[in-house]
């Protein structure tokens, strides 16, 4: 476990730091939560209670880090905490068996579907973002971290309080799994145009 | 003697640990050079990784969302400036 160095920030120096270190993420942020929760009301909720727990905690957030990275920490764990135990939706996956699975062997399958990078292209519609979102929760939040927001291994291994290598499997399981949803899209899109 | 498609180890770097490497954005200059030049005689290879990477850009392009709504950022920037003391 990290070390946590209190740090001591006058007043006037915690709202500089809020300005400008964690308010340039907002639309990062609305734009995660908005695709854990689906709801603008929740999402608001969810980025509004992030932004006031870091900045109730900043004497913990070292001037000049990855702030992006913490804030999405923040916002990943109430997500956790408050909403999805809230949801009515009971969790569709379980997770260590999910793990279990993926962290065998079938990681390393190399699946070439049958999808080309010109029906890809060809999607200039929602399909993209409707097959992100119908992905479980867990493979969508890997995709996001990594695809959307260029986050590298090692941070989404502390924002999501996860071992390296499991970001990579997780990773890797989540694309297939994108792919495949594609490839339906390409084959309805492909009966259409016949 | 380990070169850019063995890992630390020495163990040969299958395809798809290179592939995921470049995904990665970790691969050493060495290590692009070698994956582009492998991509030349691995059709597999060369078929995905050109989907991951147009698949990387189209959900960077289409997923980003219209941003948090004004009133959301004003409601937070007020209630920060009324938690701090006068």
């Amino acid at each position: 476990m990290e070390e946590e160095i209190r740090q001591n920030y006058t007043e006037a120096e915690k709202l500089q730091v809020f300005h400008d270190e964690f308010m340039p993420h907002i639309n990062s942020m609305y734009n995660f939560a908005y695709r854990l929760t689906f709801d603008e009301d929740d999402a608001n909720d969810l980025v509004q209670d992030t932004y006031l727990k870091a900045f109730r905690f900043i004497h913990s957030f070292e001037k000049g880090t990855n702030a992006k990275a913490w804030l999405f920490r923040i916002l990943k764990n109430s997500f956790i905490n408050d909403y999805r135990k809230k949801s009515k939706e009971p969790a569709k996956v379980d997770y260590q068996d999910v793990e279990t699975y993926y962290n065998s062997d079938d990681v390393d399958r190399q699946i070439t579907p049958d999808l080309r990078v010109e029906s890809l292209q060809d999607m200039i519609g929602d399909e993209i973002s409707n097959a992100l979102n119908s992905l479980d929760v867990d493979f969508r939040t890997v995709i996001i971290l990594c695809d959307l927001e260029g986050f590298k291994y090692e941070e989404m291994a502390k924002i999501l309080d996860i071992p390296i290598g499991t970001v990579r499997s997780r990773l890797h399981r989540a694309r297939n799994l994108l792919k495949e949803k594609l490839t339906d899209y390409a084959k309805q899109m492909g009966y259409k145009n016949t | 003697m380990p070169d850019s498609t063995t890992s630390p180890e020495g163990k040969k770097l299958s395809c798809i640990e290179m592939l995921q490497l470049m995904l990665e954005g970790d691969a050493t200059l060495e290590q692009q050079q070698n994956f582009k030049a492998h991509l030349d005689e691995c059709m597999p290879c060369y078929k995905s990784y050109n989907l991951e990477v147009t698949l990387k850009m189209l959900i960077k392009s289409k997923c980003n969302g219209n941003g948090a709504p004004p009133e959301l950022v004003e409601k937070i920037k007020t209630q920060i400036s009324q938690n701090m003391p006068h």
